[in-house]
């Protein structure tokens, strides 16, 4: 199995709060991994960790046997890579959504104009947005900018996407529309980081969870493992408190 | 009652030809301002070291001194260490330093004020710090700052009489000139106010006009609504 992302002995403190106590992970390319926990408890963080938008304060990140954490790596470069999609979107406001796709196809990759929005309304149908490429984020429901969201972060061919919480900022209406695009991308390969607290979407589409709480992992394995045979007392309290465990 | 009439409508040509000098100034000063304002803000909100330092002290000199001071320094006391400007050019400068200072400080505020996601989703897809700041920041800043500066020009476009204290032959110098000449301030200084409001107001609509026009469609603050 290919290991795509591995995280070695992620620290990260906050003022005097440590928040990851040494966090070890790894993920296989083609691989859906959700990180489940309480809320604060560096979930956001350690996804953020990984694309270094948080820099650890110690630990290292390898991206297909890249040290990210080095300081000598283009980490512009490498991050064209790494997609990420926000709980709030970060849709640029100022640009229509086509142009919302397009600003990292030739800005960083360089990429011609007409060839770059051929590619972005490609992205646009596979989530079901191609109507809205004229549109503005100020115009559109959660669920369509999230799901622009999703295409931005497709049009750059990433070799994995990290999603932080991705529909914790929508209403319930809406969530189905962008588990569906997700659901998708896990179906054709796409190996994703998934930090989220819906149970159902994980345990239909999660090849591994990982229990996350207090800063560091308690416990991981398959959904099936975790959900229903889960060995540590704090992850069965977790997931009681959460949905009442599974029929 | 005719004869102030008259009297006004002689000395309107005069007073217009300073109107000129005026418009010339603050439009030169103002553009001076936004460039140095710009980079000062950028480079304080994220510039680092050496840069940020000069930024800062720059601003805070600027403001910390009065216009007129720095006016009287460019013009009466770098002779003596041998640079001597003309008094348009010591106008231009002082009024476009001086504005630049200012013009930083609605520029930090603005660019603050854009949401810090927009600057992670733009590392997030490989775009350079300097890229996100001139492609995702900085659009979305000056729409943000645009009522505040549309003050700008308006307080640049009176300030500029300051420079009558060099001589230069602005609006307000002209009105003085005239006074000196014909003796009859209420005249005189009513007129040089009302060209100012009809200035002042042409340049109000323009700015409405253009906040307007760059308003970014699904969030405009509209008065009215709800």
């Amino acid at each position: 199995m290919d290991s795509i992302l591995e995280l070695q002995d992620i620290h990260k403190s906050y003022g005097g709060t440590e928040v990851l106590k040494g966090v070890s992970l790894s993920v296989n390319k083609g691989e859906v991994l959700v990180l489940i926990g309480p809320s604060g408890t560096g979930k956001s963080t350690l996804l953020r960790c990984i694309n270094l938008l948080t820099r650890p304060d110690r630990g290292t990140v390898l991206l297909s046997g890249t040290d990210l954490t080095d300081p000598k790596t283009d980490l512009n470069r490498m991050r064209q890579r790494v997609g990420m999609v926000f709980q709030e979107f970060n849709l640029f406001n100022h640009l229509n959504v086509l142009n919302n796709i397009t600003l990292g196809l030739t800005k960083v990759k360089k990429m011609a104009v007409a060839e770059a929005k051929q590619v972005a309304r490609l992205e646009l149908e596979k989530v079901g947005l191609a109507d809205k490429a004229d549109s503005f984020p100020g115009e559109l429901s959660g669920g369509q900018k999230q799901r622009a969201a999703i295409a931005r972060a497709l049009a750059m061919q990433p070799d994995v996407i990290l999603f932080d919480e991705p529909t914790s900022a929508l209403d319930p209406q809406l969530i189905g529309e962008v588990l569906e695009v997700m659901k998708e991308l896990a179906r054709e390969g796409m190996t994703m980081v998934v930090v989220s607290h819906e149970m159902d979407f994980t345990r239909e589409v999660a090849d591994r969870v990982v229990f996350l709480e207090a800063g560091q992992v308690i416990e991981e394995g398959s959904p099936a493992q975790i959900f229903y045979h889960a060995r540590s007392e704090r992850t069965k309290n977790f997931l009681g408190k959460i949905i009442g465990l599974p029929a | 009652m005719a004869e102030e009439v008259a009297f006004i409508g002689k000395i309107i040509p005069e007073l217009l030809k300073g109107l000129a000098v005026t418009c010339r100034l603050s439009g030169g000063a103002l553009l001076l301002g936004l460039g140095l304002g710009l980079v000062t803000a950028v480079l304080r909100v994220y510039g680092t070291g050496l840069l940020k330092a000069v930024a800062v002290i720059y601003s805070e000199v600027i403001r910390g001194t009065p216009l007129l001071v720095q006016l009287f320094i460019l013009y009466y006391g770098l002779p003596d260490v041998g640079i001597n400007l003309d008094r348009l050019t010591a106008g231009y400068l002082a009024l476009g330093i001086n504005s630049g200072a200012y013009q930083a400080e609605y520029f930090r505020a603005a660019i603050q004020s854009v949401q810090a996601g927009q600057m992670s989703a733009a590392r997030a897809l490989g775009l350079s710090k300097l890229q996100a700041v001139i492609y995702v920041i900085l659009p979305q800043a000056l729409r943000l700052v645009l009522p505040t500066w549309a003050n700008e020009v308006i307080y640049m476009v009176k300030y500029a009489s300051v420079v009558y204290t060099i001589a230069v032959p602005e609006l307000l110098a002209r009105g003085q000139m005239l006074n000196s000449k014909y003796f009859k301030p209420a005249a005189i200084f009513f007129t040089v106010s009302v060209i100012y409001i009809i200035v002042i107001t042409l340049i109000t609509k323009l700015t409405d006009g253009l906040e307007k026009r760059l308003a970014i469609p699904g969030l405009a603050v509209e008065s009215g609504r709800d």
